[in-house]
């Protein structure tokens, strides 16, 4: 049996493909974060703004409403309910270049999700101060 | 008088395609009809008599537009040059100028010293006051047309070439060119190199560039176009440079979506590599007690296989990159040891299911260096799996990293495998480019050197290789240290980022709250 850890961190993962959502949740996990899962992109931006959460996973394709669009809520200097989370994009989507820009300006990470194991992203987050 | 040449050429060359092509159909469905129709000499004539008008027809119709475009819009401008002249001038389509750009600028060129001349005649016969070249000819040509003097400050302008960049001719007057136009060639061979070369050497030259990007502020959507700029130092109203510029937008920023395409492509084929990867891994954590060794050598295979798909996926993607000027490099200061040392890890797997083991020489303490960390890399990946694809029976890869005499940092992979043959030695670096001989062998598609290249030029570095066949290859390449780095690649280096194999993290700290 592998001893769960807690590390007491809240994680919102925003994720429309469920399998990835489920191997994400497992590792995290493991590793002691506490996680919520959530594939719509408008539920996903009530949730961000509760400012309940540590981290945030953001996958850019997602229905309803694109995770750049969130992103952009989000970060938004006049919003009134600012959130705390540090941001990390989650995609597989190559972005174009002027996107690609303001992800850099806005968000905390950035990561392609085919290219890390779900041990890899925990040690990944681990590097997000 | 090389522009009528070139033209001159290329009908010469297009009309011949064409009768050759014309032949083949004569000929070709003559002997299909005898052969395998069976049908009489004299009613197959006819049929291909038939099918070779409908060709002609076709030409008939397809030639003229093409060759006759240079002189409708040549047309079109002297009609416009007669100040009575009130006929409906249709827009000129640029699209369609195929042919004679080179040609059409150059006349526009002459077209336009004329005008100065007969403005100058005309200025002194009315002694009008007003700018008079809100009354040239250029003024009516509707291509984008800047005329700079040998400052390249912008001494004139058309109202076609504000409108193309959604300014006001006042706007762009007394400028400099450079800080109105930011243009993005394709390679080196911009237009302040070309400017430096001709005014050391030439009185006139005239000069064309295909696929030019120009950035334009809010938001305006990018332009892309074909360029020609004449040059003519003699002039006496110090007007040394005129720029015209012959749109494509459309067209250019298609092969812009082409790459979208090739993004969602990759989305989609990424999204099972992902849930791959994962699942190998809660596997081999689960059971790695339980497996029996060649089970578990099975799993570790399925892991280096995952890895090979995803190195392919991220070459395509790569290769659509390169291909459409948008490799773009993050330059940061980076630990070359720790670069090389992290990319053998993370190939070292695809190395070991195939008994081969990696003999590393790096010097310790190399000198920090200015590089994209992902790119560079995909760099060593490619590399290596191409020394792992090669290595045939052998089982040894030498993997060596220095300061070269140069002062630069220089890595080397050695392997022993089949070798290249001496032949095909220029033609490696080239897209798809394989050895016929090993592609019925070996697996791959032949992009990962293309893509190798091109990362490595962007980076200031060289690449090469040195082969002999049954003894094996070594590639090599250098990177610079950060503090050879030039200024402009400098003003690329973003410390805000932290790099690392997986993705960036940011480190700034104003956009939190």
């Amino acid at each position: 049996m592998e001893q769960e850890q807690t590390n007491n961190k809240k994680i919102l993962v925003i994720e429309d493909e469920h399998f990835i959502g489920e191997l994400y949740t497992r590792a995290l996990n493991k590793n002691g974060y506490t996680v919520k899962v959530i594939a719509d992109g408008i539920e996903a931006l009530k949730e961000c703004q509760t400012d309940r959460y540590d981290l945030i996973l953001l996958d850019l394709m997602i229905p309803n409403m694109t995770g750049f669009e969130i992103l952009n809520k989000l970060k938004d200097p006049s919003t009134t309910s600012p959130v705390h989370a540090k941001i990390i994009i989650t995609t597989n989507l190559e972005q174009r270049d002027e996107i690609k820009k303001e992800i850099e300006k806005k968000a905390d990470a950035y990561l392609i999700k085919a290219n890390l194991t779900p041990n890899e992203l925990v040690d990944f987050l681990s590097q997000v101060k | 008088m090389d522009d009528f040449k070139k033209l001159a050429r290329i009908y010469k060359n297009i009309t011949f395609i064409f009768l050759i092509l014309n032949l083949l159909i004569i000929f070709g469905s003559l002997y299909i009809e005898s052969h395998f129709f069976n049908l009489s000499f004299y009613f197959s004539l006819a049929l291909s008599g038939l099918m070779s008008v409908l060709f002609l027809t076709i030409i008939y119709i397809v030639l003229p537009k093409l060759f006759l475009k240079p002189l409708e819009i040549l047309w079109y401008t002297i009609l416009k040059l007669n100040p009575d002249s009130n006929s409906y001038f249709p827009k000129v389509d640029q699209d369609k100028l195929k042919v004679g750009k080179e040609l059409v600028g150059n006349l526009i060129g002459q077209i336009y010293k004329i005008a100065i001349v007969a403005n100058q005649d005309l200025m002194k016969v009315e002694q009008q006051k007003t700018d008079l070249s809100s009354e040239f000819l250029a003024t009516r040509i509707p291509l984008p047309i800047f005329v700079l003097d040998n400052q390249e400050t912008v001494k004139f302008v058309n109202k076609y070439g504000a409108t193309y960049l959604g300014l006001e001719i006042t706007d762009i007057l007394g400028k400099n060119i450079y800080s109105i136009l930011d243009l993005a060639f394709s390679s080196d061979d911009t237009l302040d190199n070309w400017l430096k070369e001709v005014k050391n050497k030439t009185a006139i030259s005239i000069k064309s560039w295909e696929r030019v990007k120009l950035n334009l502020q809010n938001n305006h959507p990018t332009l892309y176009f074909d360029m020609v700029a004449y040059y003519n130092l003699g002039n006496s109203q110090g007007y040394s440079l005129i720029l015209t510029l012959f749109d494509h937008t459309k067209q250019y920023s298609e092969d812009d979506q082409a790459i979208s395409f090739v993004a969602i492509a990759i989305h989609e084929l990424r999204t099972p590599l992902t849930l791959l990867k994962g699942y190998i891994e809660v596997f081999s954590e689960e059971l790695k007690d339980n497996l029996t060794p060649e089970l578990s050598s099975f799993m570790e295979k399925m892991k280096a296989t995952n890895d090979q798909l995803n190195l392919f996926v991220n070459n395509i993607l790569n290769v659509a990159r390169i291909d459409s000027d948008q490799m773009e490099l993050k330059l940061t200061h980076q630990s070359w040891n720790s670069i090389l040392s992290e990319a053998i890890d993370n190939i070292s797997l695809r190395a070991k299911v195939r008994g081969i083991n990696f003999e590393t020489d790096i010097e310790q303490n190399l000198p920090e260096v200015g590089v994209d960390r992902i790119s560079i890399q995909e760099v060593i990946y490619n590399l290596l799996d191409n020394a792992i694809k090669y290595s045939k029976d052998s089982k040894r890869i030498i993997i060596k990293s220095f300061l070269n005499k140069e002062g630069y940092v220089e890595t080397t992979i050695q392997d022993f495998g089949r070798g290249i043959p001496e032949n095909i030695m220029g033609k490696l670096f080239t897209k798809f480019y394989r050895d016929y001989h090993n592609r019925s062998q070996v697996g791959g598609t032949g992009l990962g050197l293309y893509i190798s290249k091109a990362i490595i030029d962007a980076h200031q570095g060289n690449i090469w290789v040195k082969s002999k066949q049954n003894e094996g290859s070594t590639f090599g390449f250098t990177v610079l240290p950060f503090n050879l780095l030039s200024k402009d690649q400098k003003d690329l280096v973003n410390d805000e980022i932290v790099q690392n194999a997986h993705g960036w993290i940011n480190n700034h700290s104003y956009y939190r709250r």
